[in-house]
């Protein structure tokens, strides 16, 4: 480009229209304290504040325990090539145990969670996971993981979600996010996970580009308006939204498969969480619900909806 | 690819009488079954959104067209919002100010709607159908072809012009439309075919 004090026309610029990256990795250090922090926003005035409450303590621990989490092991580059070569995301959800470099963060997860103020069948299911040996433990990560919670043990699986939720973070964080390439609609490209909600971005370039969110490891992966996340389909979609709220946060219908997903309009409020607005527009789900459309997002802190 | 409750357990679960959702299984049932019975007065508002390509040039920016419920009619669909497609490879959710202003050529009063006809030596349009339109387009067309049509030129080589027509077509049309224009004039001996392919 040329300097601005020339009067040079400068036809370059006018075509530098920038291409929406396809991948925003997380930044873990950040995220969860900003999602604790939303969440006691949204919890003022709200039906369901001792929850979002709650939830804000939950998220505030999993910000504060990453101080001086051991380190983790170097990315394999064999992995990434095979990952990339066959449309797979690197981080592989099917193949993911229980290992050491999980076990801080779980152990340290629960520690803090002990700290926060809970009901007491919330209290039990922590100590009940603490309790668990390590073949229970596994299990219940796998059931986060297989994203099919059993429904007798639903609050243990939060806090478990919750653990699993920083790892794969600090997982994905490392990631060579400009490399990496689509692996499917609604699939993310980083550990192969369900979106929790999608975003409309405020953030350029370019701004009001569609984001989904990753309900496990937070990373963010560009997807086309007005297409569905579930099925892929673009011919019967349709916007629900609560009258009067202004359009902010929708819920992107599909007529093809009857599912729906949220789409929060970041350009209306900079400050929306795809997991934390998601909890407290709950209300919408229960509308959409009557409609007739099944929830597509997942939301560990949402299960049953 | 959905997080549900597996079957299997949910039939044990069910047995148990437990909750089935992550609020009640916390202890949080109350305030939940409370903001269900809260959130029942209010309404869903439908609104679309639909892409297409602005009219105006050749360039073929991609627009998002919304719409939502109208006030006037109830059951119809109307326009609220017009922006660049963020999407499209070709403008990236920008628009010049003729297509950030397309809104206003939708909506506007004097908007051609249907075929109007003047007739020669009224002073004012009428509807009529567009059977009617196309029978008297192609009536004038064939007079003024067989008046003007030169076959061959003054040397005795065959030309086959039509030189009094021209043949104006849109800008944002597919190659299969422009192949049709180009095949359809330049077939009936036409010379002047414009696109208008420029802003």
């Amino acid at each position: 480009m040329s300097p601005v004090d020339t009067t040079e026309p400068d036809p370059s610029a006018i075509a530098n229209i920038p291409k929406p990256p396809f991948v925003r990795l997380p930044h873990p250090s950040r995220m969860f304290a900003t999602r604790a922090e939303r969440f006691r926003t949204l919890a003022e005035g709200h039906d369901l504040k001792p929850y979002l409450l709650f939830l804000a303590d939950l998220c505030a621990a999993q910000a504060a325990i990453q101080d001086g989490l051991p380190k983790l092991a170097p990315l394999d580059a064999a992995v990434l090539a095979r990952a990339r070569e066959h449309k797979m995301p690197p981080l592989d959800r099917g193949h993911f145990t229980a290992d050491p470099a999980f076990e801080a963060p779980f152990s340290r997860l629960i520690a803090a969670a002990e700290q926060m103020t809970m009901p007491a069948v919330a209290q039990a299911a922590l100590l009940r996971v603490k309790a668990a040996d390590a073949a229970a433990r596994e299990g219940m990560v796998q059931n986060v993981l297989a994203e099919a919670i059993p429904v007798e043990a639903l609050a243990e699986h939060v806090f478990v979600a919750a653990a699993l939720q920083v790892h794969f973070a600090r997982l994905a964080e490392r990631l060579p996010g400009r490399e990496m390439e689509s692996v499917g609609d609604g699939v993310c490209p980083s550990c192969g996970g369900a979106p929790a909600s999608t975003l409309l971005v405020s953030w350029p370039p370019p701004a009001g580009a569609r984001y989904c969110s990753c309900s496990l490891c937070g990373t963010m992966w560009n997807h086309l308006r007005s297409k569905c996340t579930l099925c892929g389909s673009t011919s019967k979609i349709a916007f629900q939204e609560i009258e009067g709220t202004g359009g902010t946060i929708k819920a992107e219908t599909c007529e093809d498969c009857h599912g729906y997903m949220k789409m929060m309009n970041q350009q209306n409020d900079r400050f929306l969480d795809p997991i934390a607005d998601d909890v407290a527009t709950l209300g919408l789900d229960l509308l959409v619900r009557e409609l007739g459309f099944r929830r597509g997002g997942i939301n560990p802190f949402l299960i049953g909806y | 690819m959905n997080m549900e409750l597996s079957r299997r357990s949910f039939m044990i679960g069910a047995g148990a009488g437990l909750a089935g959702t992550t609020i009640g299984a916390l202890g949080f049932g109350e305030i939940e079954a409370a903001h269900a019975l809260s959130i029942r007065p209010f309404k869903l508002a439908q609104t679309k959104e639909a892409r297409s390509s602005c009219p105006y040039c050749a360039v073929c920016c991609g627009m998002m067209i919304f719409s939502a419920e109208s006030k006037a009619e109830k059951g119809k669909m109307e326009v609220t919002h017009i922006e660049g497609d963020v999407d499209h490879p070709v403008n990236r959710g920008t628009l010049c100010p003729k297509g950030a202003g397309a809104i206003d050529y939708i909506r506007a009063k004097t908007r051609v709607k249907y075929p109007m006809y003047r007739k020669p030596g009224a002073d004012k349009f009428e509807r009529v159908s567009w059977d009617f339109a196309m029978d008297r387009i192609a009536k004038l067309m064939k007079d003024d072809r067989d008046a003007n049509f030169v076959e061959k030129n003054r040397d005795g080589v065959t030309v086959n012009r039509w030189p009094t027509m021209a043949f104006l077509s849109g800008s944002s049309v597919t190659n299969e439309t422009g192949w049709v224009t180009y095949k359809v004039s330049r077939g009936l001996g036409m010379l002047q075919i414009e696109n208008q392919a420029r802003i």
